[in-house]
């Protein structure tokens, strides 16, 4: 586990079909300036299927390894190269047929088959691909960075198919660690059993239910009893919006006015999803949901939602940030920073966290939904360090895309007026104007204006 | 050599925890508890107590807290009262399903509305049925010493259950009076090691889950069923439990208080009066004045209110003829005080009938005098003669 190499990563919208890189391969590899020795490929005038690059992946269960019948290909386990053996190979080319991709091909000069070897860990194509469409890179940095790490989540967990926040909650145990207390306030994270059900849990490290009402308070007790007796442990919330921002808020805005350290991850699903999808503080403007129910006299939630990761900025936290699961890396990073602030304060993560049962839309959406919702500016990715004084945006998007996109993708918005989704666009539009003037301010002036 | 000073009830409460040595204290104001935790507070602050002060934005988190705290291992104290307690009341109701034996005074104050700051017990007996241990204590020593003894009783492996220390908001809280500090080191021997989440602790090093969902299908419902039986074992060990803590802090410290309740004058009494709190004190000297003009009478205070000591109270029933309850609250469903309806309860285990009495006084502030308990001896004078009082009977009335 936890073993990512690197790879030949094309990008063939990049791609201008110069050619450039065919011709360094073949004289890294044939010493000669015929392309036919070259064992990456620039596929052309295929209309609209395909223009660019094609060259071995190195798969991690490669095809042409399992379809060679004299054993001459191989995976090296170091280098994740898939290396040929010409002294076994028998030349029948049933390699270039297992391969779906086209990574190895049969070369007529030379009478058998060759492919990509990344030149020793130094590719000579990608140093002549001027407009970059080539790189030799790791892509796999969360395997790589979180692999060895245990997931300290029996499987099992009774989510929802298509649900965001198990992806999320094994993520950040596993990140987070054993020498961790775990609270989990009522809603879809103990729902799934993460605290367990009559006797059994499948959690491997201390939980417990607070109430909904007190996750912060209880947590930091843990935490300054600890603290008291010289132990480290760490205190981790994987809180609903409901237990954050309605009835949960208050034991939650002491707890960060008085710099507990605890780490709070506020999973926004934007109402209780648990209890039959009702409404709460963090619902949208006009969404659906069954206590906001749309009739004729009805259209749906009649307020807008109420913006907790600045407020939660406001109380002068040592780390505040908004993360998606859909940008992986950029979540990991944030909870690695978050992890270190809550040695020192109060950290706050607010996750937006689509709901595949209650926002309706198809399971295998949940990704895309969450990409959408940063693209169009609906949810901004930024982070706030207290003590670095800094406030970035960590995905700026500087064109968003339409707002009908979004709303378009969840049926907890099919019934929108033009007027409704108006109303959207300028709630949407007035937060990320207030949030750019605060990043190019800087949040010093901030602070002094509190 | 201990330690004589003049202190009001609330300091005195505070001067119980610097004895008892908490890791964690929380504190949140509220009249007429509100100085139990500053004195608290400052001994944090001079280091006379080592404890990690909890200054928190609310009840609700208070006890929170100390619940977490607690599960972490934490010796822990607060105070609270009134609306306090009733915002606490959503973690309060779990600390003794919890077995969480966290200490907590009650300065008793009556409830709103009508708007009021004042003393009166509506508190301590609306959440009678909670499942924390109710000590009610009659005067200032007694504040001191029982909240050293509730660590102890809490902690007991047969208890594991939550104590409120109860006494008066006003008269027992702001009222002055000389209080014994034992010495440190005996107040040390006596705590002992602390005992508190050996049994469900939130500790990476020894991982746990704390109250998973349980009901339902097998072993769920079983399960919960007998986690309700072993906390009514539990309450009911503390009336085996108290007496005993009570017995080996006398032997230490000499300080002698009646465990579950205290008979007065009771041997050879007709008819007697029952107590709880402050107002016993008005109560013994009504009785001696009765007395002294020839009246057999006698008082029973409860010290002890939950778990109810129903062998105790049966015991000390079965001497009378004639029994007049002293109420400081009032139990709306049935038109009498909380006090007088558990006696009620109690009446069957006796052999014989004796007629009851309620009265109910001393709401809101106001003071419940000799006069008034000279009263409550006339009803139960009058009972033990077949006059036995149909209703309720209001002290203090405005007429």
């Amino acid at each position: 586990m936890g073993n990512a190499y690197n790879t030949l990563v094309v990008y063939p919208e990049k791609c201008n079909g110069c050619g450039e890189c065919e011709k360094a391969c073949a004289k890294a590899k044939a010493d000669s300036t015929d392309i036919v020795h070259s064992r990456i490929k620039v596929l052309k005038n295929l209309e609209d299927e395909y223009f660019g690059p094609v060259v071995c992946m190195q798969c991690g269960e490669p095809s042409c390894v399992k379809s060679c019948p004299a054993g001459a290909l191989t995976k090296n386990p170091e280098t994740g190269v898939v290396e040929w053996d010409e002294d076994k190979c028998v030349s029948c080319t049933i390699c270039t047929l297992g391969c779906p991709y086209g990574g190895i091909y049969y070369n007529p000069l030379m009478s058998n088959v060759m492919k990509c070897d990344h030149c020793g860990g130094d590719p000579e194509c990608v140093k002549v691909c001027e407009p970059k469409a080539i790189e030799y890179k790791t892509e796999a940095n969360v395997y790589k960075d979180q692999g060895e790490r245990e997931d300290l989540f029996a499987p099992g967990l009774a989510a929802c198919l298509g649900c965001n926040m198990e992806i999320l909650i094994r993520h950040t145990l596993r990140h987070v660690g054993p020498n961790t207390v775990l609270a989990a306030p009522p809603g879809c994270v103990p729902g799934i059993a993460v605290v367990g059900i009559n006797g059994f849990t499948g959690t491997k490290v201390p939980s417990f239910h607070p109430l909904l009402t007190n996750t912060a308070s209880m947590l930091a007790g843990v935490r300054r009893y600890y603290k008291h007796i010289g132990r480290d442990v760490q205190v981790l919330a994987l809180a609903g919006d409901g237990g954050a921002a309605d009835v949960g808020f208050q034991s939650l805005s002491g707890a960060a006015e008085r710099g507990e350290e605890v780490l709070f991850v506020c999973i926004d699903n934007e109402g209780y999803m648990n209890t039959g999808m009702q409404r709460s503080g963090t619902t949208p403007y006009g969404s659906w949901t069954s206590t906001t129910p749309v009739g004729s006299s009805l259209p749906g939630k009649s307020g807008d939602q109420k913006y907790m990761p600045l407020i939660m900025l406001m109380h002068n936290c040592e780390y505040v940030a908004t993360a998606v699961m859909a940008y992986m890396e950029d979540y990991h990073e944030k909870l690695e920073k978050a992890i270190q602030a809550s040695k020192k304060g109060f950290a706050y993560l607010h996750v937006f966290s689509p709901c595949t049962t209650g926002w309706r839309y198809p399971q295998e959406k949940t990704m895309e939904v969450q990409r959408q919702a940063v693209a169009t500016n609906t949810f901004p990715l930024w982070e706030y360090e207290r003590e670095a004084e800094k406030f970035a945006f960590t995905h700026p998007v500087d064109n968003p895309t339409s707002m009908e996109d979004y709303i378009g993708m969840l049926g907890k918005f099919r019934h929108l007026s033009k007027e409704q989704i108006d109303h959207h666009r300028n709630t949407v539009a007035t937060r990320i104007n207030l949030l750019k003037a605060i990043a190019e301010e800087g949040i010093k002036p901030l602070k002094a204006a509190v | 050599m201990p330690k004589r000073i003049v202190v009001d009830g609330n300091e005195a409460a505070a001067y119980g925890a610097l004895l008892a040595k908490p890791d964690m204290c929380a504190v949140f104001p509220i009249t007429p508890q509100s100085s139990v935790g500053e004195k608290v507070a400052t001994f944090i602050a001079n280091g006379d107590l080592k404890a990690d002060l909890l200054d928190v934005e609310g009840e609700h988190s208070v006890l929170s807290m100390l619940q977490g705290g607690a599960l972490a291992g934490a010796r822990t104290f607060t105070a609270t009262c009134g609306q306090g307690l009733a915002f606490m009341f959503e973690p309060y109701f779990r600390s003794p399903n919890l077995r969480l034996p966290i200490v907590m005074c009650i300065v008793c104050r009556d409830g709103i509305t009508p708007q009021c700051v004042w003393g009166g017990q509506q508190d301590a007996m609306t959440v009678k049925e909670v499942g924390w241990i109710q000590m009610h204590c009659e005067n200032n020593q007694e504040i001191t010493d029982s909240i050293v003894m509730a660590y102890r009783i809490g902690e007991h492996s047969d208890v594991m259950l939550p104590v409120n220390v109860c006494f008066d908001g006003n008269f027992l809280s702001y009222a002055a009076e000389p209080v014994e500090i034992v010495d440190e080191e005996i107040a040390d021997k006596f705590m002992g090691e602390n005992n508190v989440n050996w049994h469900a602790a939130l500790d990476p090093e020894r991982p746990m889950a704390i109250d998973p969902l349980t009901g339902m299908t097998a072993p769920g419902g079983e399960a919960f069923a007998r986690y309700r039986e072993g906390q009514c074992k539990g309450m009911q060990n503390s009336l085996r439990v108290i007496p005993e803590i009570h017995k080996e802090w006398k032997e230490l410290t000499g300080h002698d208080f009646a465990p579950l309740i205290e008979e007065y004058r009771l041997d050879d009494a007709e008819h007697a009066i029952m107590t709880i709190g402050s107002m016993t004190g008005a109560g013994k000297d009504a009785v001696d004045v009765a007395r002294d003009k020839g009246k057999k009478v006698g008082l029973i205070k409860v010290k002890t209110f939950r778990p109810w000591p129903l062998k105790a109270m049966v015991s000390a029933l079965s001497k009378i003829k004639a029994l007049s309850v002293v109420d400081r609250s009032v139990n709306f469903g049935w038109n009498c005080g909380p006090l007088y309806q558990e006696v009620l309860a109690t009446l069957p285990f006796l052999d014989k009938k004796i007629p009851l009495v309620s009265l109910i006084g001393g709401l809101a502030g106001t003071d419940l005098t000799i006069d008034h308990m000279a009263e409550a001896i006339k009803t139960a004078e009058d009972a033990a003669q077949g006059k036995v009082a149909e209703e309720t009977i209001w002290l203090n009335k405005m007429y």
